[in-house]
């Protein structure tokens, strides 16, 4: 029996007390792992550089929500944006609608739209062109450098059957929608209006989707959406009617008149599905459809915009921070400065916590020891009568209180990366995307020795006590 | 073996007001593997002075010398630490109650007196002790599952455990029946004999005194257990 044994022993004959104060060095370390996970590797994962495009066009308001929005598909749609400005990016034509020359014109490769404000089951769905997918409106495969790609140079792929036709009721879903919701090739589904709370009645639209093409895993938040094209956006009965009153009103109000925030107006109906007396749009012989609602009405929610090279980049930010109705944002600078700003806070906040909490358990281990010492006064007087120096004894109590910080340490490192995991889940669900918590940083292993040497400074309180144990008066009686 | 030379004790009264002289004993020798009984009634000093030889407790004058491998030591002179260490090299000590660790085992418990002497625990001279006591078949059990008497004979084990010169008892049938401190006591005698170790018993039980090859009464060599002296 030496001295390891014999404190394991006395760690064991107290197991309650030993692993409740080994449970809150455990908190604290594991708080302070995940915190540290989170903002290390949370960064790595909003703010990548790389999302496939560089400038993300949206209405005038907040960048940071306009990018959630649009690339991370959480939060509410800022508003929306003519579609005109999509049509002199995508085009290129000399001359914009209005008769005045284009102001994007050679600074984009390519530029896809994006119309958000409906969801299924309560996947959201984007509505856009299957430029998105790498195909022309007359289902050509586009040349390599205008095919969009989500960061890395990848495109989107299939992993079973198309991209929609530009003018039909088609849908491309992500893998997980098709996972979540049992959709398939050929399933049809019909859209709710906005995203409805659980206690909502849902509004949905009559009008159906048939689902002709399920995309490969991106491990984007794209994973989770449902697309469909842009012009059966307008198509909804609902969103004709929405558009053309907020154009009353618009014209009502004057050319000065600043552009509608919510994303798409919708009368409130049943929650089954109601055909319209009057449809938006009219079904053409071939099975395409042309919408009733004239195009210079047409709005989108953002348009995602590759330029043409870096100083073109710069010239398009220029060009759309002096236009009255959209900005132009980086969305990789968007989520860095988000981070910079907010991360480092909270991060701060959450290290206070969970030093805080380290405190309060190395207090509990001094609480904890300091009266198992009491209680312990005649076994360390009948040690001290068998040999033990003085020394010995402090040492072995400081060192009962350093095996409780390094249990608790390591298993607080473990379990902060559990919690890392279990976080990595939900943002998993929500972003199609997880954190790698597996990860370990030295900034962890460092943090060990902290807590293993408050741990002993905690043990040391007790030990001075054993220390001065008077050992004749303890082996009386 | 030991040599006590004007050795010295006091404690405080208890309204301190005076020092009260506890042990004062002038001289005193004990040969190696000799045996005494040292015979005192209750309060005459008799643990205070078992403390004092053992290291337990520091004298404030005097010397308690020992003869250990061809060489004098007066652990007087020693630190704490160096006595602490002297005693669990030096001496085995045997409490009137058995005071084994009661988390522990029988065995682990002889191991114990083992752990502190920086040499490493001789697990099977602990196990021979335990069978010599007779406890081979309680290696196992924790002193809550023990009689008194076996308790006791664990204890004696435990003081031999480190092969002392000289083996301090105190009071170690006290607390026992008949029958079972006569049994320790029995174990006690042959285990010294066997070990060739010294041993000072005290007790205040003439027939456990009897026993032994030597009697002397306290108060023939502390001044200070003499009635007149009123200490205790």
């Amino acid at each position: 029996m030496n001295l390891f044994e014999l404190i394991l022993k006395q760690m064991r004959q107290r197991m309650l007390s030993t692993v409740l104060t080994c449970l809150s060095i455990l908190l604290g370390m594991a708080l302070a792992t995940s915190v540290g996970i989170v903002s290390r590797e949370g960064k790595s994962v909003f703010a990548q550089t790389d999302y496939g495009f560089d400038t993300l066009v949206g209405p005038k308001g907040s960048p940071l929500q306009l990018v959630l929005n649009t690339i991370f598909h959480i939060d509410a749609s800022p508003g929306n944006i003519p579609y005109r400005l999509y049509e002199d990016m995508a085009t290129q034509r000399p001359t914009s609608a209005d008769g005045k020359p284009n102001p994007f014109r050679g600074l984009v490769k390519w530029a896809v739209p994006m119309a958000v404000g409906d969801s299924y089951q309560g996947r959201r769905i984007v509505a856009t062109t299957p430029q998105l997918f790498g195909v022309g409106d007359q289902g050509e495969a586009l040349p390599a450098d205008k095919v969009p790609t989500y960061g890395g140079g990848r495109a989107y792929t299939f992993a079973q059957g198309r991209a929609f036709a530009p003018n039909k009721f088609e849908a491309v879903i992500g893998p997980e929608v098709a996972k979540a919701t049992g959709l398939t090739i050929g399933s049809t589904f019909h859209a709710t209006h906005g995203l409805p709370g659980p206690n909502d009645v849902p509004d949905v639209h009559a009008e159906t989707w048939t689902v002709v093409g399920i995309l490969n895993e991106t491990h984007t938040a794209n994973d989770r959406v449902l697309f469909i094209p842009l012009i059966t956006f307008y198509a909804i009965f609902e969103h004709e009617s929405g558009l053309e009153q907020i154009n009353q009103i618009q014209q009502q109000a004057g050319a000065a008149g600043s552009p509608p925030t919510a994303s798409a107006p919708a009368t409130k109906t049943p929650a089954a599905p109601e055909e319209p007396e009057e449809k938006a749009y009219t079904l053409n012989p071939d099975g395409t459809i042309t919408v009733k609602l004239p195009k210079d009405q047409w709005e989108i929610s953002a348009i995602l915009v590759k330029s043409e090279s870096a100083a073109t980049s710069f010239q398009l930010s220029f060009i759309l921070r002096n236009l009255p109705e959209a900005i132009g944002v980086s969305p990789a600078n968007v989520m860095e400065t988000f981070f910079d700003t907010f991360m480092p806070k909270i991060a701060m906040l959450m290290l206070v916590i969970s030093t805080l909490v380290t405190v309060v358990a190395a207090v509990s281990i001094l609480v904890s020891i300091y009266n198992s010492v009491a209680a312990r006064n005649r076994e360390i007087a009948i040690m001290r009568a068998l040999g033990a120096t003085k020394g010995r004894i402090l040492a072995a109590v400081c060192l009962e209180a350093g095996l409780i910080g390094l249990a608790g340490g390591v298993i607080g490192i473990l379990m902060g990366h559990a919690f890392a995991w279990a976080g990595s889940i939900f943002l998993q669900r929500l972003l199609s995307t997880g954190l790698p918590w597996w990860h370990f940083a030295s900034g962890e292993l460092l943090y060990l020795p902290v807590v293993i040497a408050v741990s002993l400074l905690a043990g040391l309180v007790p030990a001075l006590k054993a220390y001065k144990t008077p050992v004749a008066e303890n082996l009386v009686g | 073996m030991l040599g006590v030379r004007n050795l010295l004790k006091t404690f405080a009264a208890p309204d301190g007001s005076e020092r009260v002289r506890v042990v004062d004993v002038p001289a005193f020798a004990l040969g190696t593997g000799e045996m005494v009984a040292l015979l005192g009634s209750s309060g005459s000093g008799k643990t205070t002075l078992l403390h004092l030889l053992a290291g337990i407790l520091a004298a404030e004058s005097g010397e308690v010398v020992y003869a250990v491998g061809g060489k004098s030591q007066d652990i007087a002179r020693f630190s704490e630490a160096e006595r602490d260490h002297f005693r669990g090299q030096h001496i085995g000590y045997i409490f009137q109650t058995h005071h084994l660790l009661p988390g522990l085992t029988a065995l682990e418990n002889v191991l114990l007196g083992m752990s502190f002497t920086g040499r490493r625990a001789d697990r099977s001279w602990a196990t021979h002790l335990l069978e010599r006591v007779g406890l081979s078949h309680r290696l196992e059990y924790k002193p809550g599952k023990l009689s008194l008497g076996q308790q006791q004979r664990v204890a004696v084990a435990r003081a031999l455990a480190n092969r002392p010169g000289l083996v301090l008892a105190d009071e170690p049938t006290g607390s026992l029946d008949a029958a079972s401190a006569q049994q320790t006591l029995d174990l006690i005698l042959s285990l010294c004999r066997e070990a060739g170790a010294g041993l000072i018993l005290v007790t205040h039980d003439l027939a456990i005194a009897r026993q032994l090859p030597r009697q002397l009464q306290l108060t023939e060599i502390n001044r200070a257990a003499a009635p007149a002296k009123g200490a205790g």
